[in-house]
């Protein structure tokens, strides 16, 4: 039936190219199936692609439900902040600026996973928050400024909260950052008493996070290529490539 | 039919060219997806979790398009298809440019924050303008030589008159 119908078409259709070209008129041959054919492999093909990166994305975002809570304790050696048990046997140490948006990608990647492996006893991280971004923020001075207000956030008892909110979110390069008021309500919502406050506006660990940025830049350990930048990680005191996502569960295994 | 000749290879190698641009610049970024995320994210234009999701489909459409040119199938819908994304591309380098941001486009890898006075927008905009021309050619005239889609048409032509015929 659905032949003969076709066949009916063809028959039509040939009879209406006839009269064109005794007409003089060329008919284009456009071949309708074959463009309706390459039009679905282009579809196929875009929306395949599209399947891919969103699920490619899904995968590498951690589940929320999963997330894990922090049991770890925290302490603070100057401008160092140090998580989980010192008797941890590997030593990651994370050097990061609260307004580099590749720390946010780095914390973003592997919190969950380090935050599992901080309860469990495997690990122990020291924070090292460096300010070599002061100038990328306008007015000049929120990585300073951050840096301070998590040393405050690690005296107040609210440090892997804090830590965790400040890259949720992030202020983008070139603006102001948050101010002083805005960091101290972020960790007040988060349960820090009034000298958490106090601690934010005095800005007293200015001259601690110079110098713990200073002496970073100038270890060798931790530069690529005679720079230093940020994220730098280093598990027991060797520079690891955070590109490959096994680097934690090599060191913890290793 | 010389001429007809030489805008073929014209053609062929403005598919070519396009597909070279799209299989790089997808590659590079499905490569470094953290790039990618802060590239896309220093437009400043999406919410977060859009710059999550254009960061990870981004890559791979790209690269779609750059192996359907470079195979040669359905090539005009697929220049009609770059010719928007340059677009788009174009856009959100201007409102960077035109909003003061100081960021590098990311085009082929890179992206994200510059210091001011290491912008080079200009450039930027002109070298999407060149491959907006490669994309225009095919739009125009989608006949190349070495394309997969002559010879689906072709297949489909003959197998359908010789039916006719028998």
């Amino acid at each position: 039936m659905g032949g003969a119908d076709r066949s009916d078409r063809k028959r039509r259709q040939a009879a209406a190219e006839a009269r064109l070209r005794a007409a003089g008129i060329t008919p284009k041959r456009r071949g309708l199936g074959g463009s309706g054919l390459v039009l679905t492999i282009v579809a196929v093909v875009v929306i395949a692609a599209i399947v891919v990166g969103v699920v490619v994305t899904m995968n590498n975002k951690a589940a929320d439900s999963a997330a894990p809570a922090p049991t770890y304790p925290v302490a603070r050696n100057g401008a160092a902040i140090t998580a989980g048990q010192a008797a941890a046997p590997v030593t990651v140490d994370i050097y990061e600026d609260y307004l580099c948006p590749y720390c946010e990608r780095f914390e973003t990647t592997y919190k969950d996973e380090l935050t599992t492996a901080l309860n469990a006893g495997q690990i122990k991280v020291n924070y090292h928050a460096i300010s070599i971004l002061d100038r990328a923020s306008n007015p000049v001075g929120y990585s300073t400024r951050a840096a301070n207000a998590a040393i405050c956030a690690a005296d107040a008892g609210i440090f892997p909260a804090y830590h965790a909110q400040l890259y949720a979110e992030q202020p983008a390069e070139g603006s102001a950052g948050f101010s002083n008021d805005e960091l101290t309500a972020k960790g007040t919502a988060l349960g820090a008493g009034p000298a958490f406050g106090q601690c934010v506006a005095a800005q007293a660990n200015t001259g601690l996070i110079e110098n713990a940025t200073n002496t970073a830049a100038a270890t060798p350990a931790l530069q690529s290529n005679g720079q230093f930048g940020t994220p730098t990680i280093a598990v027991n005191g060797t520079k690891v490539d955070v590109n490959d996502t096994d680097w934690l569960q090599k060191a913890i295994q290793a | 039919m010389t001429r007809g000749r030489v805008l073929d290879g014209i053609g062929t190698l403005a598919r070519l060219g396009l597909a070279a641009v799209w299989l790089a610049s997808g590659l590079i970024k499905a490569l470094d997806p953290a790039q990618t995320y802060v590239a896309v994210r220093a437009y400043d234009v999406l919410p977060r979790e859009a710059v999550g999701v254009v960061a990870g489909v981004l890559p791979w459409f790209e690269l779609a398009l750059g192996v359907l040119l470079l195979l040669g199938i359905g090539t005009r819908a697929v220049a009609w298809l770059s010719a928007g994304l340059l677009l788009v591309f174009v856009a959100g380098v201007t409102q960077a440019w035109a909003r003061g941001l100081n960021i590098d486009c990311g085009c082929f890898g890179g992206g994200g924050a510059v210091a001011p006075g290491q912008t080079q927008y200009v450039q930027e905009i002109l070298r999407d303008t060149g491959f907006l021309l490669l994309a225009a050619w095919l739009i125009v005239r989608p006949r190349t030589l070495f394309a997969v889609e002559n010879r689906l048409a072709g297949s489909l032509v003959t197998s359908g008159s010789g039916a006719e015929r028998n």
